[in-house]
């Protein structure tokens, strides 16, 4: 059983002036066990609305959304998975440690079991000094880290994470990257939606995108990485400059030049170089990003 | 796992999520500096009931009685008043259902828990106004004694009543706060609810009697049906009892229990099914 299940899933809403506005068409997306799953699309394209749909927060028009086999309004369905909400806001008047209590008794957690989680997620996401202090004190990014703590107080199996970078500073963000990767080491299965396709290179299995409430495609990034290389930058000593004319070739340093092999002529440049005895000092694919693949399918999608 | 032991700890985990979103609705409502403003201003005006009730020298005891539940009353509804109408839609406001609703709790449990708080609170609340107010009482009657004895049975009656009128306010005013998405409905419906319900007894018995002949029967009618619709707070009052030591019938007591428990319970039904079709 999937742990996401997503069939025809359509929401339309009604505007202040009554009119129709589709948020979602049709969106079937199933997601496998151990797998990190990214959501791209840009603002407006129903990532928000699919994931408040799989967490009970709005009903679906059409369709169905299932967690683990379970419909996704019914509560029981929450039960194991962790969900950051996207700018999350937390009961304030409370402490965090506090709020993480709330959390795992709601969870079915005993006492015990809440102490010793909460003293481990709030040193894992770096907010143990700040844990008996009020949330209203805490700035954006340690309410983000909160977020990130109460997904992971129970050990859920599926985490919800709605932009889960939003608000961090870059050391916040590498550790998100790096609790997502832990996660993925220990088969918890990721949904996440992001805006920065850097992101989505850095730790996801597999890719979406949704434009206007449609889904484009779903791909394996590292075929997408793959797919996407257009050649190769190749660096040469300069003084074998003069055999690669038929390239896009341009000094380095005095000392090395760089050349720009093309897919499709990766071999016979090679062959060149062993028959010549020429030493290559560096290759590096270069690749159209996940961004530039992200860009042109909401063109696309807009045009 | 066999179905009832699933069912047992279901309905084990929801009441444990209960007590919790209780406990947690608790805290946020002690720690509220506004609500501790308005107790500090219950115990001004209870502080001042035996210079007042002085004013009036042969029922100094009557008056302290009167002041003193009148103060509670005062007190207790607009707590209820507070509490109630910022529930719902201020927890959607500050987005706490988008990190609540989504863990596995159910709306009516939920919903549930705010009540559940608000009711502690207000228990709370009565209990420590009402012991404040029975010293109160107790020097008064001391300055200036009295021919009628002092029914302190009857005054905690007159006191509990209040506050199960006032839970029911607090229905209405979480049932509102499901369908709102700001402060203005819930509190000027709450309050309107309130003032027609306590009014109503009276204008249902003056239009029962003969001034009733002359108003159009379809009038009379809607008149009958918005009394019979709205709460009847007056249902609820026995201050005169408390203050004049007379003998409370059971009968009364009783009906007032079941009319509050089963308004108050059709109340919460209507504010669940409307929070739960609520897209947050």
């Amino acid at each position: 059983m999937n742990p996401i299940s997503i069939e025809g899933l359509t929401k339309v809403y009604r505007d202040k002036k009554r009119r129709r506005v589709t948020a979602l068409q049709g969106l079937d997306l199933q997601i496998e066990a151990g797998e990190v799953f990214g959501f791209l699309g840009p603002n407006g394209a129903g990532k928000s609305t699919t994931i408040k749909t799989l967490v009970g927060q709005i009903q679906s028009t059409a369709g169905c959304a299932k967690l683990f086999g379970i419909a996704a309004g019914d509560p029981r369905a929450r039960r194991r998975i962790g969900y950051l909400p996207e700018n999350p806001s937390f009961y304030d008047f409370l402490t965090a440690k506090e709020y993480l209590s709330l959390v795992g008794r709601c969870f079915g957690m005993d006492r015990s079991a809440i102490e010793r989680e909460s003293e481990r997620v709030l040193e894992l996401v770096d907010l143990h000094p700040a844990a008996k202090r009020k949330i209203q004190g805490y700035s954006k990014g340690m309410v983000q880290r909160l977020g990130l703590a109460q997904t992971l107080l129970h050990d859920p199996d599926l985490f919800i994470l709605d932009e889960p970078m939003s608000g961090l500073d870059p050391l916040g963000r590498a550790l998100v990257k790096q609790v997502m990767i832990d996660l993925r080491r220990r088969g918890k299965t990721i949904f996440f939606s992001t805006h920065v396709t850097a992101d989505v290179e850095a730790v996801c299995d597999r890719v979406a995108v949704l434009v206007g409430g449609k889904l484009q495609t779903v791909n394996r990034v590292s075929e997408l990485l793959e797919k996407g290389i257009e050649g190769y930058v190749i660096q040469l000593p300069s003084a074998t400059a003069g055999l690669w004319s038929d390239f896009e070739a341009r000094p380095q340093s005095d000392d090395v030049c760089e050349v720009f092999v093309p897919r499709g002529k990766f071999n016979s440049f090679m062959a060149i170089a062993g028959r010549e005895g020429v030493e290559v000092q560096l290759i590096e694919p270069r690749r159209r990003s996940i961004e530039q693949f992200f860009l042109e399918i909401v063109r696309r999608e807009t045009e | 796992m066999p179905l009832p032991a699933v069912l047992l700890s279901a309905k084990r985990m929801s009441a444990h999520q209960f007590v919790a979103l209780t406990l947690a609705n608790l805290r946020m409502i002690i720690r509220d500096r506004v609500l501790h403003g308005v107790l500090g201003v219950a115990g001004v005006m209870l502080v001042l009931v035996p210079a007042f009730s002085s004013f009036s020298m042969r029922q100094s005891q009557e008056v302290a009685i009167s002041l003193s539940l009148s103060a509670i009353s005062l007190v207790l509804m607009v707590l209820t008043l507070l509490l109630g109408t910022s529930s719902i839609w201020r927890d959607i406001e500050r987005r706490y259902t988008a990190s609540i609703m989504t863990l596995p709790v159910s709306r009516v449990i939920y919903l549930l828990g705010k009540f559940a708080a608000m009711a502690l609170f207000l228990l709370i609340c009565a209990v420590i106004l009402t012991a404040a107010g029975s010293l109160v009482v107790l020097l008064a009657a001391t300055q200036y004694p009295s021919d009628l004895p002092i029914s302190w049975g009857t005054i905690a009656l007159a006191v509990l009543a209040d506050l199960v009128k006032y839970l029911l306010l607090g229905g209405i005013a979480i049932l509102l706060s499901t369908v709102s998405t700001s402060f203005f409905l819930p509190f000027f419906g709450t309050l309107a609810i309130y003032l027609a319900g306590s009014a109503s007894q009276e204008v249902f018995e003056y239009v029962s009697g003969q001034f009733g002949q002359e108003i159009p029967a379809l009038s009379l009618a809607a008149i009958k049906g918005t009394y019979y619709l709205l709460p009847n707070f007056a249902a609820f009052n026995f201050k005169v009892h408390a203050v004049y030591a007379l003998q409370v019938q059971p009968g009364s007591v009783v009906f007032a229990c079941i009319y509050a428990a089963t308004y108050t319970g059709l109340l919460l039904i209507l504010a669940a099914w409307s929070f739960n079709r609520r897209a947050l």
